[in-house]
């Protein structure tokens, strides 16, 4: 149950942080002359698992203690940060970005360190395009990857959709989907790569309108349009719908403990977003940083939290001992990766536009 | 010869006078009056005046806001974002379902307690103690707690839906015809009846939720009610109906309509009944506030703006209201 909490813990993240901010404080003087890094993650069992298993792993291998800081996966977070760079103290040393909020945390500018990469060998493990640039040098190391899957109800749907084309068939699927609220939540990446040309589409207005006109046409099957993660779990559990968008590794957990839910990689794929750990630009904790994320793109580590915390890891499979079961548990292809930089650069016009097409104005 | 002057060697040696206490009094009803001043002013003014400097600030696309002087803000709620190449009335909806709910919600509320406390204060005074206690202990449940309970009771395998299934209820209205109207309302999908989204589970979550307030607000005028006024208007022959519609009604109309306006303004901010149980297209202004201000864009000037014209409409109501009660006062 804990990990269905991690997304959706939005509101309390902050009251949270700003608690373990105020503890930070009064702790440092008894501990000074130990190595110690704050490092921020989505709480619930998200949190809990890398207390107990991430974090003493690293401890062990480098003598740096770590305290966890609960912080939420959104924009939100950029607020508090921009106000505690502002006033001089931050609560935590390391925060964990997905794309868009990283690329939107560069833009604000102030917020993140450029972090000199020679530190962190292990990081030649990922893939480029994990390592974030702005063009002032890298920012954000990736931690984990999540995919957005699409899911059914077996016992409702007997034969498995080979094409997310096949959500559009009113016949089978009428007022029976749930499907995200968010302009953002990558479903008009789905939609593009289904029946347009994927992040090409996006590049403009009319390819962008043409990508939710395409959406309206689902409209009629949509029973629910969920804004927390809890909402779109009640409902397949509930009955109240038979398929949608959800979170892969949530979708495997429900499923293991007996609900009717099954995630899919159709052939369009799913999408795939991930996270980033990014250093503040305040603190001064840069080599225990390095070694952190240097620890973090070990493929052992990247293992460790795909068995631990259900997180897709961000390196070749080759390189990790995941069997077949525990990387399907995870991950799947083909990954679809988002239009982040089109949902920032035209964020009113895309939310806007969406908003209506949702709404039915 | 100063009037301190005067009194300060009088502190050393003697009890303090009588002026001087009736002095120290002041001081401490001017400390307390300045004291309440901060606090409306630290609490109420302050962020009221934050939230109106901010909704005219300036949306930084792709990043946050800055400070500005711009009206794009309001604009954008009347007619939409991509104004004059495009019009929207996106937000005028939204604000338009606000109202709707919060009277629609409101009323139901207030017209089915109405009966419910006139049936009380009949009651004896323990039982009526008893009936307050519990509906007073009700208020205890939050929003979040009662739009859970209710989500439950409409869900397809746990709830309504069940029982009309199981009791074989979805078969019959699937053989008489009446479920293709229902689909044709929303409240069906191919397989079953459903209740969720509907503009009736988000009626029903909210009078629900304010149903004791309502009650708690009719009961005192009720209360005072004579009851040999209806008895009079029985024993000369009316029945009962007339004696609510002439007797009872008009003695507790003002009381019905402070009800209705104070549930009316709570309720238009209603947030969780309206996320879990409305239909996108039926959204209110507050939700939008919230996505605005706590979403991925960051346009907390946005977000000012409506909620803005959230607070202004909801002064148009109270002073309608005020007015409508003044009317009805002189009239009576």
């Amino acid at each position: 149950m804990g990990t269905l909490d991690r997304r959706t813990l939005l509101t309390r993240g902050g009251a949270f942080a700003a608690m373990s901010a105020a503890s930070g404080v009064i702790g440092t003087p008894l501990i000074a002359q130990a190595r110690t890094l704050r490092v921020g993650s989505y709480g619930g069992y998200f949190e809990n698992s890398f207390k107990e298993h991430v974090f003493p792993a690293f401890t062990a291998a480098t003598g740096i203690t770590v305290e966890s800081v609960t912080q939420p996966n959104s924009s939100d977070w950029l607020v508090t940060m921009q106000q505690a760079t502002a006033a001089g103290s931050v609560p935590t040393d390391i925060s964990l970005y997905a794309r868009d909020t990283m690329i939107k945390a560069s833009r604000l500018g102030g917020l993140i360190k450029t972090l000199d990469i020679s530190k962190v060998p292990a990081s030649a493990n990922l893939d480029p395009y994990f390592v974030f640039d702005a063009g002032q040098g890298p920012l954000g190391v990736g931690a984990m990857s999540w995919f957005t899957a699409m899911v059914i109800n077996p016992t409702e749907v007997s034969q498995a959709p080979a094409s997310w084309a096949d959500f559009w068939d009113s016949s089978k699927y009428e007022a029976s989907l749930g499907l995200s609220k968010n302009f953002n939540a990558l479903f008009l990446d789905i939609a593009a790569a289904t029946f347009f040309d994927g992040g090409e589409t996006f590049a403009t207005d009319e390819g962008i309108l043409a990508v939710i006109a395409k959406v309206a046409e689902l409209k009629p099957n949509v029973a629910l349009w969920w804004s927390a993660e809890s909402q779109m779990e009640q409902a397949m559990k509930n009955g109240d719908v038979i398929g949608g968008q959800y979170y892969l590794d949530v979708s495997n957990l429900m499923a293991a403990e007996g609900f009717p839910i099954r995630p899919i990689f159709p052939k369009e794929g799913n999408p795939q977003d991930y996270g980033s750990w990014c250093l503040s630009a305040i603190s001064d904790k840069d080599a225990e940083a390095a070694e952190f994320m240097n620890f973090s793109s070990d493929p052992a580590t990247q293992a460790l939290m795909s068995r631990k915390i259900g997180t897709a890891p961000l390196v070749a499979r080759e390189k990790t001992d995941l069997t077949d079961d525990e990387f399907a548990f995870t991950s799947g292809a083909p990954a679809i990766k988002p239009a982040y930089e089109a949902y920032l650069d035209k964020e009113t016009f895309i939310k806007e536009a969406w908003d209506k097409m949702v709404a039915g104005a | 010869m100063t009037v301190v002057g005067h009194i300060r060697p009088a502190a050393d040696d003697a009890p303090p006078r009588p002026e001087r206490a009736a002095l120290r009094w002041r001081a401490l009803g001017l400390a307390i009056t300045l004291l309440l001043w901060t606090v409306v002013l630290v609490l109420c003014l302050v962020p009221l005046a934050l939230v109106l400097v901010i909704s005219v600030g300036q949306k930084v696309e792709g990043a946050g806001w800055e400070w500005g002087f711009t009206a794009e803000n309001y604009i954008r709620f009347l007619v939409g974002a991509q104004w004059p190449a495009e019009t929207t009335f996106l937000y005028l909806t939204q604000l338009y379902w606000s109202m709707r709910y919060a009277v629609v919600a409101s009323v139901i509320a207030v017209v089915t307690a109405l009966p419910f406390t006139y049936l009380m204060t009949r009651q004896s005074r323990r039982a009526q103690a008893l009936w307050l206690v519990f509906l007073l202990a009700t208020l205890s449940l939050s929003e979040v707690f009662i739009v859970m309970g209710w989500d439950i009771i409409l869900s397809n395998n746990s709830g309504l839906p069940m029982l009309f299934a199981a009791s074989g209820l979805t078969d019959w209205l699937k053989a008489t015809g009446w479920f293709d109207v229902l689909r044709d309302w929303g409240l069906a999908n191919p397989r079953n009846v459903k209740f969720k989204t509907s503009e009736f589970a988000t009626v029903l979550t909210m009078s629900y939720l304010v149903w004791p307030y309502a009650v708690i607000l009719l009961y005192p005028a009720l209360s005072r009610l004579d009851p040999s006024l209806a008895e009079a208007a029985r024993t000369m022959g009316a029945r009962p109906w007339t004696v609510a519609r002439t007797v009872i009604l008009p003695a507790v109309r003002l009381p019905l309509l402070g009800a209705v306006l104070l549930l009316f303004v709570f309720l238009l901010g209603g947030y969780v009944a309206v996320t879990v149980f409305a239909d996108p297209a039926k959204h209110t202004t507050a939700v939008s506030v919230y996505e605005h201000v706590r979403g991925s864009t960051l346009n907390a000037p946005f977000g000012a703006a409506q909620s803005v014209i959230l607070l202004v409409t909801a002064a148009v109501f109270l002073v309608i209201g005020h007015r409508l009660s003044r009317t009805s006062r002189g009239g009576g």
